[in-house]
């Protein structure tokens, strides 16, 4: 239960309390990005080295010949370009209808408001295992299929009921009449969302947005069925399509690792960006406002 | 390469002949449409599975193409894992369909019968009509009618060490199924360079691909057909007698796992995945070679050898006659042991803008340059007349021996949903630890006979 | 922006307005195929009906067939078990994670979010491969740890067991899911002002207290909304358990209703059976989730 101390709180507690939660915190951080690290050192290594029975726990003596080769083949960087693509198209959408439908659901009463609250809901619940053949279908009678445009379209279908719930927690969480208060101190209304909403919805925006790009980023089966050109591949289609090519001549572990690696890599540039801008920043001044 | 097989079973087959049964072959109408050489400023798709059909290949089905309509050919890869689903959705579309499109054997039955394909008999007789390998030409006709052709063959042998065999103390290969057993399982028992869950021979718990060959060689079977229906037949004498056989494999001479599967045997017989500098008999660092001997589809070879890199840092390997060695599995007649025969179709969509151009891109697929490019490439070419061009290395006498002899799945209604359901991977994968056969092959007879029936 | 002026005119058209975005995109993705699965689940559709023969209605029968096979019970049986086991380890572990992360200090927070992040952010294909070798029977770490703390681990094979099976299906998906949890809580906490907090402290509140009666209340519809999706994720789940399957395991003895559907489907072209399954799967997500469902409406209201 010591974990349930807050930040003020644990500034007044006692030092030993404070060391045992920070090594409790890296040891759950050491777990969590084991397999992580496995797949970066993996990467590095060559494979002769790889397949011993013995594991190599720092790449010593690595090098980045595996990136080298993954980059080399070519293919990398078009599907790296389609899976952007995609991630801009649906995180921009995305928060931005799934705000809009946030502030209706929270800040208004009216009629047909519970269904489409039970809408959202069940719409998740229904398994996407089934629907492929539904989902071509889709795509080919609006002649989208292979298309940035037509992927998208699906996956912010499936994300955007989650980031509605989301964001309605935190829209719900905003007092208006904050925003009320500032207007008659004299902010324009725009100036009143900036100053006061905004902020307070930071870390809800930051969360969704995360979620909705590492979904378009990994999704892999409707990928599958609604882009079968081999030009129009994300990245994980791409990175299976490797792992696959890599079989048929015994498998190269560190190419395959090296792959995964810069697969992961953009989503990590992402997180940092948003981080850095709005979870350390405005987060803490929005719980101290 | 050797992915082949298993994604063929392991993604699943729709339940073919059992939709055949309400809908019987609805292909187009036997089609007027003549091969078309008028292609300028048209284009048509080729799907080719995997990555088998190297790139020098490829180039020269575009080039020729293009010569001989104006016309461009595009060939998209799919991977074999996900070939079926594809095929079930692009094939009906019209306009996303590919025109001529590559599938596995067994698949090929899966799709002739819902009326995927266009008829091209008219084609048969110029593509190669009796020459063509007739059990695949089998799988692609419904009622008398060509849909698809093969495209290329492969077969099962078995690869292994010829150096772990003579330190056990054996020098010549086996001529006979019973011989074969006793060898593995003695050079299990030695086990000479001393390594940990060492295998005589590997063979994976639920590998019956491979495993089948014992209950072909003995005279048994999965199933026959009786009166009109199909009866599994694993608890047949000839079937026990073989079974017997294997369980006998799987507890004296195979190491692996119930659970494995016909996936990358050949990583178990390479050794060079060692750390540099240790050595075979340094028990401190164990090394990866883990058997003796396998069996796999002949494509293996491309995977088994010295490992080294080209020029662009990829792995490859280069096998060395010293060290390793391929047979057909001996049956106990004289003949190869009856193995699986693997491979692929090809045919042309039902609903192809261009089929006459379609049918242009076969011919050059079936003429002789091509299936020669095929053999030389080491796939067993679909015309019989250009085996030759396979050469004559030990690589293609295995291949041509060991295919002189094999088999395909039992043409039962619903064999598709056999493969699907996994019936027979779990039922092998039971064999080893299993203290009475008899009551373990009846008990899967009953699963499998609704399923064979298409229930 | 003008919400809270709108608010107070007697007819609105305002949320409305503010709905056509998220309902259209909906409605043009999702519609189609959900009612494409009704229709289907009540036809015999196989490979035929999908290359163009026209499907027989079969009214409930696909559902009849299922409902008196045993093999389906199984897979439920299965499929909730450790759908509960997951999701109920991924919330005890992901909330513990995130006041862990309000707890420590900048630095080990950022690394410990940082970490978390990297967690999620691995593709799952690629996760998939790194989890399968680290399991690997001759090769994997997990073995080679064990063994060399002399455990009779050596050549282990994790996967040929059933249960052992679905132990390191549980650590792989808890592993995945847990970052998601944590952050969603984490932002939720930010809501969470210290100073009552402390002064609740200062009231004498055990930190059980502050916990359930502060923190608790706060972060509900969060907290609320991400239970509910872990339970309908577990209970589906697929790539994980289809990319176990593909390393080793007997298919039959593993299987759960994602890649049970999977099977019949795509694997069999009984898309008739597979999307009755499909619907089966949806009410009974329905019926698991509907009393909280139902609070959570309440809730909305009040």
């Amino acid at each position: 239960m010591s974990g349930l101390d807050t930040r003020a709180a644990s500034r007044r507690a006692t030092r030993p309390a404070t060391v045992i939660l920070a090594i409790i915190g890296i040891a759950v951080a050491l777990v969590w990005i084991f397999p992580v690290y496995w797949m970066v050192n993996s990467a590095f290594l060559p494979n002769v080295v790889l397949q011993s029975q013995t594991p190599t726990f720092v790449p010593l003596g690595g090098s980045f010949t595996n990136f080298a080769t993954v980059i080399g083949g070519g293919t990398f960087l078009p599907a790296l370009g389609m899976s952007l693509a995609i991630a801009v198209i649906v995180v921009a959408c995305c928060l931005l209808f799934a705000f809009l439908a946030a502030l209706a659901i929270s800040r208004f009463r009216f009629r047909g408001r519970k269904g489409f609250v039970l809408a959202i809901l069940f719409i998740q619940m229904l398994p996407a295992e089934g629907l492929f053949i539904a989902q071509y279908k889709l795509m080919a009678s609006v002649n989208l299929l292979n298309t940035v445009l037509g992927v998208s379209i699906i996956y912010i279908a499936a994300v955007v009921p989650f980031t509605i719930w989301m964001l309605r927690g935190f829209v719900a969480g905003i007092p208006a009449e904050l925003e009320e208060a500032a207007m008659v101190d004299g902010l324009s209304r725009t100036q009143a969302f900036l100053r006061i909403t905004f902020p307070l919805l930071a870390p809800g925006l930051v969360a969704s947005g995360v979620y909705a790009f590492l979904q378009s980023w990994n999704e892999f089966t409707v990928a599958l069925v609604v882009l079968q050109d081999n030009s129009a591949e994300t990245l994980p289609l791409w990175l299976r399509g490797f792992i696959q090519a890599s079989q048929s001549h015994a498998i190269d572990w560190g190419q395959v690792m090296a792959a995964s690696t810069l697969v992961a890599l953009p989503v990590i540039i992402f997180f940092l960006f948003v981080q850095g801008r709005m979870t350390s920043g405005l987060v803490s001044g929005a719980v101290k406002g | 390469m050797k992915r082949r097989l298993a994604s063929v079973t392991a993604v699943a087959l729709a339940s073919a002949l059992a939709l055949a049964a309400c809908s019987s072959g609805t292909g187009t109408t036997a089609s007027s449409v003549a091969a078309s050489t008028d292609g300028k400023g048209k284009t048509i798709t080729l799907w080719l599975a995997g990555g088998d059909t190297p790139d020098a290949l490829r180039t020269y089905l575009k080039t020729e193409f293009h010569k001989e309509t104006k016309g461009t050919l595009v060939i998209q890869q799919q991977d074999w894992s996900d070939i079926v689903t594809k095929l079930t959705t692009a094939l009906p579309d019209k306009n996303n369909t590919p025109d001529v499109t590559e599938m596995g054997n067994t698949q090929s039955p899966t799709f002739t019968n819902v009326g995927a394909f266009l008829d091209i008999s008219d084609m048969y007789k110029e593509l190669g009509g009796s020459n063509l390998l007739q059990s695949f030409v089998a799988a692609g006709k419904v009622d008398g009618k060509n849909y698809t052709l093969p495209y290329y063959f492969g077969s099962r042998y078995v690869f292994y060490r010829k150096d772990v065999w003579a330190k056990a103390g054996i020098t010549s290969v086996p001529t006979t199924l019973d011989q074969f057993n006793t060898d593995v399982a003695m050079i299990a028992s030695k086990n000479p360079d001393n390594i940990q869950d060492f295998s005589g021979f590997y063979l994976g718990g639920q590998d019956w691909r491979d495993g089948i060959s014992w209950i072909f060689a003995n005279g048994g079977d999965i199933a026959k057909q009786e009166g009109g229906k199909w009866v599994a037949t694993l608890d047949s004498a000839a079937t026990q007698k073989g079974l017997k056989q294997l369980q006998a494999i799987y507890q004296n001479a195979s190491d692996a796992p119930n659970d494995a599967k016909d996936s990358n045997q050949y990583i178990y017989i390479n050794d060079d995945d060692s750390i540099a500098g240790a050595t075979a008999s340094d028990a401190a660092t164990p090394v990866s070679l883990a058997a003796a001997t396998i069996m796999a589809p002949g494509w293996a070879h491309w995977s088994i050898g010295t490992k080294g890199t080209d020029a662009k840092g990829a792995v490859t390997r280069t096998w060395d006659d010293a060290t390793y060695g391929v047979f057909p599995l001996p049956g106990n007649d004289g003949k190869p042991a009856p193995v699986f025969a693997g491979g692929s179709n090809i045919g042309i969509s039902a609903k192809s803008k261009n089929p006459g151009l379609a049918k242009t891109l076969l011919k050059i697929m079936f003429g002789k340059t091509y299936q020669e490019m095929l053999g030389k490439n080491g796939l067993g070419p679909a015309n019989s007349k250009y085996v030759s061009s396979l050469g004559s290395d030990e690589f293609a006498t295995a291949l041509t021996d060991s295919a002189s002899n094999s088999k395909l799945t039992p043409a039962a209604p619903g064999w598709a949903s056999v493969e699907s359901s996994s019936t027979l991977e779990e039922f092998f994968s039971k064999i080893k630890d299993s203290t009475d056969l008899e009551a373990l092959a009846k008990e899967y007879d009953a699963k499998l006979n609704p399923l064979l029936n298409g229930k | 922006m003008s919400v809270v002026a709108v608010r107070k005119r007697k007819i609105v058209f305002t949320p409305y307005f503010l709905l056509i975005p998220a309902v259209a995109i909906l409605a043009l993705a999702m519609g189609y195929p959900l009612v494409w699965q009704l229709v289907t689940s009540t036809e015999k559709f196989g490979l035929a009906q999908q290359f163009g023969q026209p499907p027989v209605f079969v009214g409930l029968g696909n559902y009849i067939a299922l409902a008196s096979d045993p093999y389906m019970w199984t897979v439920i049986g299965r499929s909730l078990l450790f759908c509960f086991a997951a999701a109920a380890l991924t919330m005890v572990i992901g909330v513990l994670v995130a006041l862990l992360m309000r707890a420590v200090n900048r630095v080990v927070r950022v690394i410990l979010q940082i970490s978390m992040l990297l967690a999620w952010a691995m593709p799952v294909v690629a996760a998939m491969t790194v989890w399968n070798w680290l399991f690997d029977w001759r090769r994997g770490v997990v073995n080679w740890v064990l063994s060399a703390l002399g455990l009779p681990f050596q050549n282990h094979n994790w996967l040929q067991d059933p249960l052992s099976f679905y132990l390191v299906a549980l650590i792989i998906v808890v592993w995945m899911s847990v970052p998601f949890v944590a952050f969603s809580i984490f932002a939720g906490l930010t809501q969470v002002s210290g100073e009552v907090l402390e002064a609740a402290q200062m009231d004498g509140a055990t930190p059980r207290q502050r916990f359930f009666h502060i923190i608790v209340p706060i972060i509900r519809p969060v907290l609320s909304i991400v239970l509910l999706l872990q339970v309908i994720w577990d209970l589906r789940v697929f790539t994980q358990i289809r990319l176990l399957q593909d390393a080793g395991s007997i298919a039959s003895e593993t299987n759960l209703l994602g890649t049970y559907i999977y099977q019949l489907g795509t694997g069999s072209g009984d898309f008739g059976t597979a999307s009755a399954v499909s619907i089966f799967v949806l009410l009974l997500t329905i019926a698991i989730s509907a009393f909280y469902v139902r609070s959570l409406l309440k809730e909305d209201e009040s």
